[in-house]
Order: structure tokens, then sequence, then C-alpha cells
């Protein structure tokens, strides 16, 4: 296939990627946010293959400084292991599976003081999100600067364009380009994209108890039963999960297959036992489920539920949602 | 000594001095599992027993042989018959057993031993993880044979020594009891018709519309056609699990200390560069700690008895790190011979001697071989928990597996008798006796003469055929050195 001439599809999309890219590298062009359909992917990865993935030797190797530039350290003394500018804070939220990012999009103004990362393993979908975040910092930094001064025209591309024709964002001409033109807390300055592959590496990223949320939106149903074992969800990833999630973080989870949310309630809780029997111990003794009455009020659910790429596919479809989330509790006592 | 003769590719040492009774070296060489008593190296038992029944000892080259001329039954699902194998078992018919076991494999790779008179082994093509009693005499008999889901690359016992633990190459981890109690009764799930998880709610496009309007036709058809595959049927939990290949798993007890009491861990290996810490069973589902520093597999985890805050490891890289386990922390990183991306440590043994005439200090020695080297790396374990290098002893072939035997002051090695030294494929012409013995001697380790040694290597183990092919060959090598398999190679797909 390799040989064959290229098609005329992969053609248009190699040209549109780089010049996203070459966009990115400028420093004075205004970003166009990244369209879509140039970064479809199919919606399946293997993740017992190898891949071709990189990632840190340990969380104290991690360097997090050009994900988050805002909130890097200013002493510069202040380094990691592998020799990059630390952080002023923790990485605290994980998106595990964020496709297009509308997760991370969507809850970056809710939380704007917490970093948060969405990790995919897809290339292109990554590539995607990651143009996607780029383009709305600058964006915010262009309305903010415009705000601040609203007579003058922006300071860096007021040499180049007058205002009102490119630098105010062109009329939205489809989905990813509408409402981004208000200023939000935090200015996506809060969030990233990382390519991994969390169901062999997320320790790698995060320590003992590092995070407070993590996300499992819309995960990759495997609907073949010979196929579960590569599900996002079980006990045995469930420990892991236990491992970088503090006491008292959030586990939530959001489905629209009614039978992977059965699934997703069966490896997080224990099911009815026979009288008299203690239930086998398990990860499950790590996790209780959060009340309905509890998630109305957590603004998370609402993103998770309404503003996820997925969810509104969902919705179009007329689809159901299924939600849980679940609590992590303490460490049990070791035995005498 | 015509011919070639399978390596010991296993060997522990069984001391039962507190029983009151001799000790016992069980030890594998192809097929067969062999036990000999310690202080004369006299062979006490074969299992599977030869089928030839009369076949002593001395003419166990004829037996044994042919039968492993035919090319091994490798069971990849698991059949009904393994069922029926554990039915029989259960009656305990050893007779029967041990006919019904012959010829399903090649080789035990992993053995392990239980309160000094059983015997835990996995034979390898079948899966199967048998127990046998090891009664005084030394005879060797079947208990009972499960089969496991995957094949396994690890095989330990938890600190009671009750149960077993085994990690396997889907990364995970079961424990489940030496000796079954009671009947086992497969809880069984009320049969439920096939049902497809899709809904017209979640798949849209055409192709996967289409497909699932198949899929319900299908189980329309196909009421009670759901013919369950039968998996572990004994017993059993599933305690860890990693998303990748398991190469190691160990159990450990720290002893109690001013901050905390005695606590059990178990620690695991996989082929993706990680050590995982994770409490003892119960609570195994509890992950402490990892430990990072490998950036290639770790195949190979010791934690020395006599030192259990310390843990040392090796694997595909060419080094091995020294770390406090138990904080994460580093304390030394040990180069080894060879460039990096091709040294891979086959394994590291501790060995602890009490103090004898010739050393006055009691012995914290560890060794450590690499794949395909005949060369034994020696080192001791110094106070501040860091080793040191001492010599490397030169043998007359790849080293294999190593046991220590305190009550001698000496450690047995067993040596590859069919490759050339420092080779993992060319072959010699003639065998070379399997197992060599050193002891310490004013600090340095000497070749020792052991009259148990000389006996045990002059009845040999059983023999190759005479002609052997290069595919049979391949295979043989590839049982005997798989590690470089681990290795990542550069192709991936996206």
């Amino acid at each position: 296939m390799a040989t064959q001439k290229i098609p005329a599809k992969r053609m248009k999309r190699e040209e549109y990627r780089r010049n996203v890219q070459a966009q990115q590298e400028s420093t004075d062009a205004v970003i166009k946010m990244p369209q879509k359909k140039f970064f479809r992917q199919r919606a399946h990865a293997n993740p017992f293959s190898d891949h071709r993935l990189e990632y840190p030797l340990s969380p104290a190797h991690m360097d997090w400084s050009s994900h988050y530039p805002a909130f890097v350290d200013p002493d510069t003394s202040k380094t990691n292991l592998s020799g990059g500018r630390k952080l002023t804070k923790e990485v605290e939220v994980v998106d595990i599976g964020c496709g297009f990012g509308g997760l991370m999009v969507g809850l970056a103004p809710v939380l704007p003081d917490t970093l948060m990362v969405g990790m995919e393993i897809r290339t292109s979908v990554l590539e995607y999100l990651s143009s996607r975040i780029h383009a709305l910092r600058s964006q915010q930094q262009r309305l903010k600067n415009k705000a601040a001064n609203p007579s003058s025209t922006e300071p860096q591309d007021a040499s180049t364009q007058p205002e009102g024709t490119e630098s105010t964002a062109p009329a939205p001409s489809n989905d990813d380009e509408i409402g981004t033109e208000k200023i939000f807390p935090g200015n996506f300055e809060n969030i990233t994209a990382i390519r991994s592959n969390t169901m062999k590496f997320l320790p790698n990223f995060f320590g003992h108890h590092q995070l407070s949320k993590i996300f499992i939106c819309f995960p990759d149903p495997h609907f073949k039963a010979r196929k579960h074992k590569a599900r996002i969800v079980s006990e045995s990833l469930n420990s892991e999960y236990a491992y970088v999630l503090r006491p008292g973080g959030l586990l939530y989870t959001i489905t629209d297959v009614e039978e992977y949310h059965h699934w997703v309630l069966r490896h997080f809780l224990h099911g009815e036992q026979p009288e008299g029997a203690a239930p086998a111990p398990s990860s499950k003794d790590l996790f209780e489920r959060v009340s309905e009455e509890e998630l109305a009020l957590d603004p998370c659910v609402r993103v998770m539920k309404y503003e996820t790429e997925e969810s509104k596919k969902v919705t179009r479809n007329k689809g159901n949602k299924y939600v849980a989330v679940f609590r992590r509790k303490a460490d049990p006592e070791w035995p005498a | 000594m015509a011919g070639l003769q399978h390596p010991f590719q296993c060997l522990r040492y069984v001391n039962r001095q507190s029983a009151g009774q001799s000790d016992i070296l069980i030890a594998t060489a192809g097929r067969d599992l062999y036990s000999y008593d310690a202080s004369s190296g006299q062979r006490l038992d074969v299992w599977p027993q030869p089928v030839d029944a009369n076949a002593e000892d001395k003419s166990s080259d004829a037996a044994p042989a042919s039968e492993s001329q035919a090319p091994p039954e490798k069971r990849r699902k698991l059949s009904s018959t393994s069922e029926e194998q554990k039915d029989a078992k259960s009656e305990s018919k050893p007779k029967d057993s041990n006919k019904e076991a012959s010829n399903s494999w090649t080789n035990i790779p992993l053995v392990t031993v239980a309160h000094g008179k059983y015997v835990v082994i996995m034979t390898s093509e079948d899966k199967c993880v048998r127990v046998l009693s090891l009664d005084n005499e030394g005879k060797l008999q079947q208990l009972s044979a499960r089969t496991m889901p995957k094949k396994l690359s690890a095989l330990t016992l938890t600190p009671d020594e009750n149960n077993i633990l085994t990690g396997d190459k889907f990364g995970d981890v079961y424990t489940f009891q030496l000796i079954p109690s009671g009947e086992y009764v497969k809880v069984q799930a009320p049969a439920k018709s096939y049902e497809p998880s899709a809904t017209n709610l979640t798949v849209h496009t055409k192709r996967n519309l289409e497909s699932l309007e198949q899929q319900m036709r299908q189980a329309a058809l196909s009421k009670t056609n759901q013919a369950e595959r039968v998996v572990l049927n004994f017993e059993h939990q599933l305690i860890i699990g990693h998303v990748s290949l398991l190469t190691e798993l160990i159990s450990v007890t720290r002893p109690a200390d001013n901050t905390a009491g005695k606590r059990n861990y178990i620690l695991t290996a996989d082929r993706d560069e990680h050590i995982r810490v994770s409490r003892g069973v119960p609570q195994a589902h509890v992950i402490e700690q990892f430990c990072f520093g490998h950036t290639s597999f770790v195949s190979s985890l010791c934690v020395p008895s006599f030192e259990p805050k310390v843990l040392i490891s090796g694997g595909g890289d060419n080094y091995l790190l020294v770390w406090d386990w138990l904080e994460n922390q580093i304390l030394q990183k040990v180069q080894l011979p060879g460039s990096e991306g091709e040294t891979t440590v086959r394994g590291i043994w501790d060995v602890s001697l009490a103090p004898t005439a010739d050393n006055a200090e009691p012995v914290k020695a560890i060794f450590v071989a690499l794949e395909g080297s005949s060369q034994l790396l020696c080192y001791t374990l110094e106070s501040d928990n860091t080793i040191t290098h001492h010599h490397t002893l030169q043998l007359s072939g790849n080293v294999l597996e190593l046991v220590g035997i305190d009550s001698r002051g000496s450690i047995l090695v067993a040596v590859d008798t069919l490759r050339q030294s420092d080779s993992t494929s060319a072959w010699k012409s003639s065998s070379q006796p399997p197992l060599e013995s050193f002891r310490l001697s004013s600090g340095k380790w000497i070749p020792a003469d052991d009259s148990m040694v000389i006996k045990i290597n002059s009845e040999g183990t059983s023999s190759l055929p005479t002609a052997i092919e290069q595919k049979e060959q391949k295979e043989l090598n590839d049982s005997m050195y798989n590690l470089g398999n681990l290795r990542k190679r550069g192709d991936y797909d996206e």
C-alpha cells in the first residue's frame, strides 16, 4: 500500500496538519482551531502491544514544564530527576482515554487552579487535542489583551493584521470553533494531553495517592467476550487506580452501553453475598459508590454528561448515559 | 557417559534435619523430576516413573529417551481430558496418574518445595501445576494436577507454605491451596442466553448495525449451544494483575521492627520494566510501591533471606539494581559485563553459610548468572546493603541454576550439558557432567571434591536420542533460553 500513490484524502490531511504545525511554530500568526475531520482515527487501539510510546522512567522523572508553562516554578534551581523545571503544583486530575478532549476543555474553567491531563493512546487524536489546547490558550491570550487595551489593537498582531478581519476569530464555521469567544478562568493553561497506554504505564506518570480525580468516559466497550480482558475497568486495574488515587479521591465513569455499566458496577462493588459469607478480599474493598444526591451537586458530572465529544454524539443519537462514581476509601489496616 | 544428556534445569535443597531425616536434593532435567539423598548422592526416585518398570537407574537412557522422541503434545486450550485427569487425581490413584501424566510435556521449568514434604512443579506444555508428596525415603507421588489458563513464568508459596502463588504470561497472579480441601463445586452462573451488549442505541454505522443484526439472529439460533470453557476448575483467587507479561514473583516477609509488626509482601516484575510491591495475601490488591529504575524487562528478583529489606533485581539491562524496595530507593547500580541490549540476567541467588573452620564470619553471598554465559559472578552483601564483586568463576558450561547447601558450606551449580559454553544454540558433541560444586576457602570459592556430586554426575540424567533433528534442537534451545524474547523489538504497530 505504501508504494501506491497516496490517496487524495490523506494528501489533504497531511497538508493540513503541516500547516497547523507551522502555524504553531510561528509566533505572530493567529492560531486557528484545528478541524477534527483531519484527525480522525480508528476508534480502537490494542492495549497489549508495545506501540512506540514515550513514558518517564518514574513520576519523579516526568517533565511537565512544557505542558503547563504557566505553572512552572519561577525558581530555576528546582528541577526533577530528568533535569526539567518543576511546577508550582502537582497534576491531580486524569482523563483516561480523553479522545478529542471535550472533557478536558469543559473542565478547564470549572477547576481553573487544578492541573489536569488527558491521556490517549491514538496519535492523531492526541495531535488534534494538543493543537486545540494550543489554539485555545493563544486565543484566550488575545482576548485578554484586547480586553486590557480596548482602544488599541493587539500588540502582537497590530502590524500584520488590521483588527476585525482575522484576529477576532472568524465566524464559527463548525462545532470546534464555537463557544470560545469569551474569556474563561484559567485560560486553558491548566490542561494538557499526553500519549500513553495507561493500562501499562499509569504508575510511571503519577505517584502514590497523587490524584484527586480520575475520569473514564465512554471507554471502548470491547463488545466481544473474548475482548473483555482489554477493558479499561477490571479488578486488577482498579488496584492501580487505587494506588494513584488519594483516599477520598473520586473515580468517574460514564458509558452508553448498559452491559458495560453493569460490568463497571460489578468490578468496583461487592455483589450480594450468600448469607453469612464475607466477600472475598479484592480491590472492591478500596472503593464505595457515591450517592446520586452528591453527584447532582458535582459540576464535573454535568461536564462529563453533556460536554464530552462522545456524550454529545450519544445525545444526538438519543442514547442512554449511565454514570457511576466511586470514592477511594482508605487502605485497610494491615492484618495483625 | 556416551551421548548427550539433559542438563538440570531446577535445583532445590530440602533441609529435613530438624525433622530428624536426611536432606534431599530435588532436581529437574528434561521431563523428569529427581530426588537424591543429599549426603550420598544416591538417586532416590524419578518421576514420572519410566514406562519400562524393570528399568534400573543405570539403564535410564532407554526408556525416557524414547518417550521424548515423540513430539510433545501441545495443548493450548483446556481440554476435557485435563478435567478427567483432575478427577482421577482427586481419587488419589497415584499409579494411574503417573501413567496418564506421561508424554505431555518436555520440561519442568518451575519447582518449589513446601513444608519439606511436598514438591510443587509446573510441567511446561500442559501448563499444569502438580503437587507431589516427598516421603521419608524420597519417593515422589503425585497428589494433584491443576491446569492453569496460561503458561506460568513464576511459582512460589505464601509465607505459611499452605498456598501456592503463580504468575503467568498474561500478567495475572493466582493463589490456591497447596492441598485442595474438599470437592470444588463450581458456582454455576444461571444459564443465560447470549445477548449482544451492543444495541442500536450504541452502534450507528451501517456496517455495525448489520453485524448487530447478525448477532441477534445468531443468538436466537444458538440459545443452548453455549459450550462454556473450563478454566481453572478448582478453587482459586486472582489477586494481582499486570497488563504485561509477568516474569517473576516472590513472596517476602519483613520481620517486625520498631515501626511495624511482621508484614508479608508480594513482589512482581514484568516485561514493561516494572517491579511492583503489593501486600501479601489477603490484601494483595493493595499496591504499596513501584520500584522504578530498569529500562528493559526485569527477569530476576532476589530478596536475600539474610537481609529482607534489600532487593537485587536484574533483567535486560546490563546492570543490576540494589534497592531498599519498600521505599523505591536505589541503593546501588552494579555494572555487568557486556553491552546494553545484549546482557540478560538469568538468575540471582542468595546463599548464606554459617561460620565454619575455614571462614570465621558468616557468609552473605550473592551469585549472578547471565543468560548463555559460562561465568558465575560472585558478590557479597556488605553491611551498608551494597554488594561487592569478589571474583568470577569459570564453569564447564553455561550456568543454569544454583543452590546453596548451608550444612556443607558449599554451592551446587547446574551447567548446560548440551550447548557449548557461551552459546545458546551451538551444541556439544558429548555431554559434560551436569553439576559442579564449590566451597568457600579463605574468601574465595574453589571447586570442591564432593562425593555426592560425583555420584549424581556418574549416574547422569536422561539421555537424548542419538540422532536429533535441527528443529528439535531449536525447540530445546528455545525452552532453555527464552529470556531474549522479552526484549522489545523496534517494529511496533501504531
